[in-house]
């Protein structure tokens, strides 16, 4: 029932890419995270304005409907606009930036309020303590408020991770060849769904089991001293 | 006897309001080098509030700030409300005058030791390993040399303080800030921490407390000042203040306490 024909090893392989595309679209998304929270949370009004038209957009819209848009709609935009100037060009995406970035973006407008509500959560006598011995608003923020931030941010983004790493299966729409793709292909050729598809889901399953793990000690180590032991 | 020690601090004029509300009005404070000042009143009477003034954690509405012979620069902004005019400068000036605070405030993620070296080394850029050095021996004179690898979690309010203290004193201020520094503790707690307090009296430290402790007060003090709803009621030598002060408030606040 589980002979995938000499198929698993294009199962592997796609795992191996849904990892990589996971972990390249997480860094994206913890950078546009980390720089629109630092936005909402300043002062200064059209920083504020931006993060904010950023998160609301990009949360309003599907995570399939915006891959599609940027994979087949953004090449085509620019050709259009080209040959309005009297250019001819053909502009092709590398499906694998083109959907790492999307995600990326998509899901950096969730981390968003994640580290936002986590730099609220450093408690204000933590930040005196640090302005009263002469501390540096940047030095405050990179000896303090930073290393505090991530113990309250550790759970949101583990969250994030979890349904990011399964919305990279969306890019399989785009002939990435990843996980979901290379399951479709092998399960078309072996006309075995049940064991290609079964075999995709413990592959899955497996790469979520060990992220939660590694939450679980990247948590102890963010609550280093601050929880008893 | 005294008049030729030099000025620590200053806070002339303060005034501070929270919207409509007035905290402060025109509070003037003069610390001479050595001099134990202590503030008292009841909750709400502006003590807080005043302390966190003469270090600018809050700007006053007006008023000025002296530290040494150094007169800190305030600026109206767009609004007209008062800013540090040179935030270096008043990083500075935050060096001189350290701070312990009523709820301790030490770094979590840090054990005591970290705490206490953090500033001297980040911000007055000593030498990390004579910055350990100098640590030890602050805890050890304010006696918990053997918890300097806890982290404040795992010590007792009398003890996070304690090390909130050493850490104060690692910056070699000029000017010690207490705020309430025993009202967060446990009754049993409060007496290990006024000791420390009452060593750092003898060095001749300057400091200035807002407190509740009328006994701690009375015994350490050479000045005393009782505030009521914003303004000075009352203020002297701990003698006149405990004894037989002018203000009828003054001694309602302290007839009360008994």
């Amino acid at each position: 029932m589980f002979d995938l024909e000499g198929y698993g090893h294009l199962l592997l392989e796609g795992g191996l890419l849904t990892l990589k595309v996971g972990l390249f679209s997480m860094v994206i998304a913890l950078s546009l995270g980390l720089i629109a929270a630092l936005f909402k949370l300043s002062k200064i009004w059209i920083l504020g304005f931006t993060a904010g038209l950023y998160t609301t957009v990009i949360r309003g819209i599907p995570e399939l409907v915006l891959i599609l848009l940027v994979y087949y709609g953004g090449p085509t935009l620019i050709q259009d606009f080209a040959a309005m100037l009297g250019r001819d060009i053909y502009v092709d995406l590398n499906p694998f930036f083109a959907g790492s970035m999307t995600i990326g973006f998509i899901y950096g407008a969730f981390a968003t309020e994640v580290f936002r509500g986590a730099f609220m959560a450093v408690s204000r006598g933590q930040l005196e303590a640090a302005r009263a011995c002469g501390m540096s608003p940047l030095l405050s923020f990179r000896r303090i408020q930073m290393p505090q931030m991530w113990r309250f941010a550790i759970p949101g983004l583990g969250n994030i991770w979890m349904v990011l790493i399964k919305a990279t299966a969306l890019i399989s729409v785009i002939q990435l060849p990843e996980l979901m793709r290379n399951a479709d292909v092998a399960a078309r050729a072996t006309r075995k769904p049940f064991s290609c598809f079964f075999m995709a889901s413990l592959i899955y399953l497996l790469i979520t089991i060990l992220s939660l793990v590694f939450q679980q000690w990247a948590e102890k180590r963010a609550n280093r001293g601050v929880r008893r032991e | 006897m005294g008049e030729s020690k030099k000025i620590a601090v200053r806070a002339e004029n303060i005034y501070k309001s929270f919207g409509s509300l007035e905290v402060l009005k025109g509070i003037t404070l003069e610390a001479k080098e050595g001099d134990v000042i202590s503030l008292i009143g009841s909750s709400g009477s502006g003590k807080s509030t005043f302390l966190r003034c003469i270090n600018l954690l809050e700007v006053p509405t007006s008023g000025e700030i002296i530290v040494g012979d150094e007169h800190i620069r305030l600026k109206k902004n767009r609004k007209g409300k008062l800013v540090p005019a040179d935030r270096k400068q008043v990083d500075l000036m935050r060096t001189k005058l350290a701070m312990v605070f009523q709820h301790f405030n030490l770094w979590s993620h840090m054990t005591v030791l970290e705490n206490i070296i953090e500033a001297p080394v980040h911000v007055l850029k000593k030498n990390k390993q004579e910055a350990k050095d100098r640590g030890m021996a602050l805890l050890e004179k304010v006696g918990i040399a053997d918890r300097y690898h806890y982290f404040p979690a795992q010590l007792s309010g009398g003890q996070q303080q304690r090390a909130a203290i050493a850490r104060a004193l690692a910056m070699d201020p000029q000017v010690l800030l207490f705020d309430e520094p025993t009202s967060a503790l446990d009754p049993e707690l409060v007496g290990e921490v006024l000791k420390v307090m009452k060593d750092l009296v003898k060095e001749g430290r300057t400091m200035v407390m807002a407190t509740h402790e009328m006994g701690f007060a009375r015994e350490v003090s050479s000045h005393v000042i009782f505030l009521d709803k914003g303004i000075i009621e009352d203020e002297g030598a701990p003698s006149y203040i405990f004894g037989k002060p002018e203000s009828e408030r003054c001694r309602m606040f302290l007839s009360n306490l008994v």
